[in-house]
C-alpha cells in the first residue's frame, strides 16, 4: 500500500501497479504455502529414506522404517494417537450438535457461546495445565472431598492425568475443540441469507409439530454440515498429531506418536533422526487415514440415515436429550470455571498442602518473579504476533480483492491449499522446514518464525475475513468506480473502512493463534526465540506449578486483550465518525 | 649506487634479525604465561560489545534468574549481551549444532555457549562439534586447581581436552516429607523395604532423563559394591556383549522388585526431577531426590515445597559429577563466549551461584587457591531447616563409564518402557 501512496503523480500507472499486485497475490499465496509445506515434507521424506547429509548418510534405503517398526510399543503409540484424536473430535462434534440442537434459535445459544469462547483463545498448553490440576489425585476435585468425606490426609493414588488410555488427553482436547466447533457453526449460522433461511425452515418444522431437536437434526444439520466439514477435519488433524496436550496430560510409557517423534528428533543420539523422519511419515499416513475414515463415516451415516430424514417421525425423546445436554453443558462450564479458579489460586498461593481447598496464604511473589523474567519472551510474543498478523491480513485482503477484481471466487484448489497447514500435521513438516531453512540459511531466526506463524495464521484470518469481504455490498464500489475512483482508491477508501470491525476481529484471532504457537516457534526459531508459550510449556513439565499458573494466566490474558480491543475500537471509531 | 643500497638493506635486515632474536629469547624464557596473557588480551580486546547466545536448560526459575544476573554482570564488565536460550532438553542444542554442520554452516553457528555434561558432551566430542583447547587457558581456570583436582578435566570419565570449562558440581541428595514419613531409608536396601511399606510414595524420572539415569546409576554402583574387583572394574570400561548382562542383570532384578511399589505402580514415570518435586509438594510422593541439594531449601522458600521437607544423603554413598559449559566449533562469537565462561568461573560468580537463596550449586573452585577476601565471598549464612546438613555426604560414588548410559536406557526401554 506504501507503493500506492507514494506515486500520487502518476495515477494511471499507479492503478495498474495496484491491480497487478492484487492479481499476483493469490499466486504468491499459493507459492508460499506450497513451498513451505511441501518443502518441509520433502525435508522429512529424504532423511526417512536414508538421505541425510547431516549424518553423512547418503544411501537410500528403508533403515529408518525398519528402526521404526522395531520400536517397542509403536502400535500402542499409534493407537493412542488415533484413539485420542478420533474420540476427542467425535465427542466435541457430538456435544456441539447437542448444544446447537437444544438451544437453536434461543437466547441461550449466545450465552453459552459467550461463556465458552474465552476457552477458544486459551493456548493448549495453558488449558492442559489447568485441567491437569483438577483431575490429578491431589487436584481440586479430590481436595474438595478431603478429608471430611474421603479421609485422605495424603494425596490418594490415582490414574489421572497421564492415564495409559489417554482419557486425560481426550478430556483436554475435547474441552479445547468444543468452543472452536461451536463458534464455527455459529459463524455459519450468522451468514445473513443462509442463517435466515435455516431459521425459517426450523420454524416451519416446529409448526409441523417436529420437536426442536428433531427439527435441528432433520432440517438444519444437512445444510450446516458441509460448511462445518473443513473445521472438523482441521480439528481431527490437529488432535491426532498435537504435542502440547499429550506432553502435559498424556502417558509416557509409551507416549503418543507425535510426542515420541519429537523426542526422537531431539534425542542426543543423532541417528534417531532417521527414525524420527520415518515416524513423521507414519504420523502423516495416520492423520491422512483418520481424515479418510471420517469422510467415509460421514458417507455411511448419510447413506444409513437418509430414509430417517423423510420418514416424518417427529419425536425421538427430545425432552430427555435436552436434559442430558443441559447437564452436560453445566458440567463443562463448571469444570472450566473450577479450572480457572484453581489456576488463579495457584498463581498467588503460598504453602498449599493437600487436602486444603484453598491456599494457606496468598503471595504476589510468583507474579513478581515471573514478570521480571518475562520481559523478553513477552516482547518477542507481541512483535512476532503483530508482524505476522499484519502480513497475513494484508495478504488475505489482497487475495480477496483479486477475487472481486476477477469477479470470481478463488478456485477450490486455492481454498484447499489455504487450509493445508491445518490439515498436514505440524510435526510432519516443521522439522523438514528447519532443514530447508538451514539450506537457505540467510534468514534470521525472527523472520523464519514470523513466516512459520503466518502459515498457521493465514487459514484462520482467511476464514474469518472471507465472509465479510464477500458480503460487501458491491453497489458502493460500483458507484465509486463510476465516479472515476481507481481500484486502489475503492479498496482503501470504500472497502476497508466498511471492513474495519471484521479486520480487527481477524487481527485479534491472528494474534491469538500466533501467541499460542509452540512447535513452530520452538523448531523454526531453533529455540532462540522464547515466547510466553514456549516458556509455559517448558515450565509446565517441570518447576513450580505456581510459576506455570502465572504463565498460563498471562497466556490467556494476552489474546483476551486483543479481542477486547477488537470489540472496543470499532465502537470508538464509529462514534468519532458520527461526531 | 647499487652497493650502497645493498648495504642499507643489509643493515636493516640484520637489525631486524637481532631484534627478532631478542624477542624470541625473551618470549621463550616465560613462553607459557606471556602467550596465555597475550592470547587473553587479544580476546578481551576483540570480544566486547557482542551478543552471546547461551543454550542452557531453562526448567528452573532460580537457575534462570542466576543466568540473568550473570548477563547483567557481563553487560557492565564487557558490554556483552548474554541471551539465555532456554532449552527443555540440552540435546536440542546438540541437534542444532549438528544440523548446522550438515548445512555447512561452519562459522555462523547459532549456539555460542552450551551448558552440558555426560552423554551430550560425549556425543558432541565424538562428532567433533566442540571448540578445543580453550577452557584450560582461561585465566580463572587456575582456581579449580586442575593438577590436584582431576574432576574438572574429566566429564563422566571422558577427558575434556579443554573443550569445556567446569561450572558446578553436584551430588545425589535425597529429601522427604517429614509429616508423611519420619524414618526415610538411608541405603538402597532400605529404600526397597521403605517403598514396599509406603506404596506409591516414591518414583524416579523416566530415562533418558538425567536425574532418573543418575538414580539408576546409583543403584547399579551400590548393587555391585560386594561384587568381585574384576566385575567392578567393568563399570569403568566400555560396554561389551560379554559384560552387559553380568553388570546390568542385578539392576533389572532390583527394579523388578522395586517397580510394583512405586508411584502409579511403576507404570508411569515422571518426566523430570522438577515434576517429581511438584509431586512431593502435592503429597503424592513422600521421598524424592535431586542433584542440586540447595534447590530444596530454595524451593521451600518459594513455597514450591512444604515446610516439612528435610534433606539427607544416603549413607551407602552419593553419586557425584561435575557439569560444564562448552563452545561449539562453529560458534559465531567464540571469543565473547570465552569471556563469559571465564566470568562464570570467577570467584565472584561462583560464590553468587553457591548462595542457597540464588541457586545453591556447589562451586568448582578449590578454596585454597583463593585469597582471604575471595574466600570471604563463600561464607554461608545460617542453614535452612530443609537444607542438607553440613558434611552429610560421607562417601561419594563416581560415575560409571558413559557407555553404560545407553545400555541402561535401552535395557530400561525394552523392559519397562511399555506398560502392559
Amino acid at each position: 500500500m506504501r507503493i500506492v501512496a507514494s506515486q500520487t503523480t502518476t495515477p494511471q500507472y499507479k492503478a495498474d501497479l495496484f491491480t497487478r499486485i492484487v492479481k499476483l497475490s493469490p499466486i504468491f499465496l499459493l507459492a508460499f504455502l506450497i513451498i513451505t509445506v511441501l518443502g518441509g515434507l520433502i525435508g522429512v521424506i529424504l532423511p526417512a529414506f536414508g538421505w541425510a547429509p547431516a549424518l553423512n548418510q547418503y544411501t537410500i534405503g528403508l533403515d529408518g522404517f525398519n528402526a521404526l517398526w522395531q520400536t517397542p510399543g509403536l502400535s500402542q503409540m499409534a493407537l493412542l494417537s488415533i484413539g485420542t484424536g478420533l474420540f476427542s473430535t467425535l465427542l466435541a462434534f457430538v456435544i456441539t450438535l447437542m448444544i446447537l440442537a437444544t438451544f437453536f434459535n434461543t437466547v441461550w445459544l449466545n450465552t453459552i457461546q459467550r461463556l465458552l469462547s474465552p476457552i477458544l483463545v486459551i493456548p493448549h498448553a495453558a488449558a492442559a495445565i489447568a485441567i491437569g490440576f483438577i483431575i490429578a489425585p491431589s487436584g481440586m476435585l479430590s481436595r474438595l472431598v478431603s478429608p471430611w468425606l474421603s479421609g485422605w490426609e495424603l494425596s490418594p493414588p490415582g490414574i489421572f492425568p497421564h492415564d495409559s488410555w489417554g482419557v486425560s488427553i481426550i478430556l483436554g482436547l475435547t474441552l479445547k475443540e468444543l468452543p472452536f466447533l461451536l463458534l464455527m457453526a455459529l459463524g455459519v449460522l450468522a451468514q445473513p441469507e443462509l442463517g435466515k433461511k435455516l431459521r425459517e425452515q426450523h420454524k416451519i418444522a416446529l409448526n409441523l409439530g417436529y420437536c426442536p431437536m428433531t427439527a435441528f437434526f432433520k432440517v438444519i444439520l444437512p445444510n450446516l454440515y458441509p460448511l462445518l466439514r473443513l473445521p472438523i477435519l482441521a480439528v481431527l488433524a490437529y488432535a491426532s498429531a498435537s504435542v502440547e496436550m499429550p506432553l502435559i496430560l498424556g502417558p509416557n510409557t509409551p507416549p503418543t506418536l507425535a510426542v515420541a517423534i519429537m523426542h526422537w528428533f531431539n534425542d542426543v543420539d543423532l541417528n534417531l533422526r532417521i527414525k524420527a523422519s520415518a515416524g513423521a511419515l507414519l504420523q502423516l499416513a495416520l492423520t491422512g487415514g483418520l481424515l479418510a475414515l471420517w469422510l467415509a463415516g460421514e458417507k455411511t451415516i448419510k447413506y444409513c440415515f437418509s430414509d430417517i430424514l423423510t420418514n416424518g417421525e417427529r419425536e425421538y425423546g427430545g425432552a430427555f436429550w435436552q436434559k442430558i445436554t443441559s447437564i452436560l453443558i453445566t458440567l463443562v462450564i463448571s469444570f472450566i470455571l473450577l479450572a480457572l479458579a484453581g489456576l488463579i489460586m495457584w498463581s498467588v498461593a503460598g504453602f498449599w498442602r493437600f487436602p486444603s481447598a484453598i491456599p494457606e496464604q496468598f503471595v504476589l511473589s510468583h507474579f513478581q518473579r515471573a514478570l521480571v523474567q518475562m520481559i523478553d519472551p513477552l516482547s518477542n510474543t507481541l512483535t512476532i504476533g503483530i508482524v505476522s498478523t499484519i502480513l497475513a491480513i494484508l495478504l488475505t485482503l489482497l487475495c480477496l480483492e483479486s477475487e472481486q477484481l476477477n469477479s470470481k471466487p478463488v478456485s477450490r484448489f486455492t481454498s484447499l491449499i489455504i487450509y493445508l497447514p491445518l490439515l498436514v500435521p505440524g510435526i510432519a513438516f516443521l522439522f523438514g522446514l528447519v532443514w530447508l531453512q538451514q539450506l537457505v540459511n540467510n534468514l534470521s531466526a525472527f523472520i523464519s518464525v514470523v513466516f512459520s506463524h503466518i502459515l498457521f495464521i493465514l487459514p484462520y484470518v482467511f476464514l474469518s475475513l472471507a465472509g465479510s469481504y464477500r458480503r460487501l455490498d458491491p453497489r458502493f464500489s460500483h458507484v465509486a468506480a463510476s465516479l472515476g475512483a481507481k481500484p486502489y482508491k475503492v479498496f482503501l477508501q470504500i472497502k476497508l473502512p466498511q471492513l474495519f470491525a471484521p479486520i480487527l476481529i481477524a487481527a485479534a484471532l491472528g494474534l491469538a493463534i500466533s501467541f499460542g504457537q509452540y512447535l513452530p516457534t520452538l523448531l523454526v526459531g531453533g529455540g532462540r526465540i522464547a515466547t510466553i508459550t514456549t516458556e509455559a510449556v517448558t515450565l509446565a513439565n517441570g518447576a513450580s506449578r505456581r510459576t506455570s499458573a502465572v504463565y498460563a494466566i498471562i497466556q490467556m490474558a494476552l489474546p483476551l486483550v486483543g479481542f477486547i480491543l477488537a470489540w472496543f475500537l470499532p465502537k470508538l471509531f464509529y462514534k468519532s465518525v458520527h461526531h | 649506487m647499487l652497493t650502497s643500497k645493498f648495504w642499507q638493506k643489509l643493515t636493516r635486515y640484520s637489525f631486524c634479525c637481532v631484534a627478532l632474536c631478542f624477542l624470541l629469547t625473551t618470549s621463550i624464557s616465560n613462553a607459557d604465561s606471556t602467550e596465555l596473557k597475550t592470547r587473553w588480551q587479544i580476546i578481551e580486546n576483540s570480544a566486547k560489545k557482542q551478543d552471546v547466545y547461551f543454550y542452557a536448560w531453562g526448567g528452573d526459575p532460580q537457575i534462570n534468574a542466576y543466568i540473568q544476573w550473570a548477563a547483567r554482570e557481563v553487560k557492565t564488565l564487557y558490554n556483552i549481551n548474554l541471551h539465555h536460550v532456554k532449552l527443555s532438553d540440552t540435546s536440542e542444542a546438540v541437534s542444532r549444532v549438528l544440523a548446522e554442520k550438515s548445512a555447512n554452516n561452519n562459522t555462523q553457528g547459532s549456539v555460542d555457549l552450551v551448558w552440558i555434561n555426560g552423554a551430550n558432551f560425549a556425543t558432541m566430542s565424538e562428532h567433533a562439534l566442540l571448540l578445543k583447547q580453550w577452557a584450560n587457558k582461561l585465566p580463572n581456570f587456575k582456581y579449580t586447581d586442575p593438577e590436584n583436582n582431576p574432576a574438572v578435566n574429566f566429564d563422566f570419565g571422558i577427558p575434556t581436552q579443554g573443550m569445556e570449562a567446569p561450572w558446578g558440581q553436584a551430588s545425589l541428595t535425597f529429601y522427604y516429607d517429614s509429616l508423611a514419613t519420619d524414618k526415610p531409608p538411608t541405603t538402597l536396601a532400605e529404600l526397597l523395604h521403605w517403598s514396599e511399606q509406603n506404596a506409591g510414595r516414591f518414583s524416579y524420572p523416566k530415562p533418558p532423563d538425567f536425574l532418573g539415569l543418575s538414580f539408576l546409576k546409583y543403584a547399579l554402583v551400590i548393587l555391585h559394591q560386594k561384587s568381585s574387583e574384576q566385575i567392578k572394574s567393568q563399570l569403568n570400561a566400555p560396554v561389551t556383549e560379554q559384560n552387559k548382562a553380568l553388570i546390568l542383570n542385578p539392576l533389572w532384578d532390583f527394579l523388578n522388585k522395586l517397580h510394583p511399589s512405586l508411584w502409579r505402580n511403576g507404570k508411569h514415570f515422571t518426566q523430570s526431577g522438577e515434576q517429581m518435586r511438584r509431586l512431593v509438594d502435592d503429597t503424592e510422593l513422600s521421598l524424592a531426590f535431586t542433584f542440586s541439594a540447595p534447590m530444596v531449601p530454595a524451593a521451600v522458600k518459594r513455597f514450591d515445597l512444604p515446610n516439612s521437607i528435610r534433606s539427607y544423603a544416603m549413607s551407602d554413598g552419593s553419586l557425584s559429577n561435575t557439569h560444564f559449559i562448552a563452545i561449539p566449533y562453529n560458534a559465531s562469537h567464540q571469543r565473547s563466549a570465552q569471556l563469559v565462561a571465564n566470568f562464570l568461573l570467577s570467584p565472584q560468580a561462583q560464590a553468587q551461584k553457591q548462595k542457597a537463596s540464588v541457586w545453591g550449586d556447589s562451586t568448582v573452585i578449590i578454596q585454597s587457591t583463593l585469597n582471604n577476601e575471595q574466600q570471604g565471598l563463600f561464607k554461608a549464612q545460617l542453614p535452612h531447616p530443609s537444607a542438607l546438613p553440613f558434611n552429610s555426604i560421607k562417601r561419594t560414588l563416581s560415575e560409571p563409564h558413559p557407555d553404560w548410559v545407553n545400555a541402561i536406557i535401552q535395557g530400561w526401554e525394552n523392559r519397562y518402557g511399555i506398560s502392559q
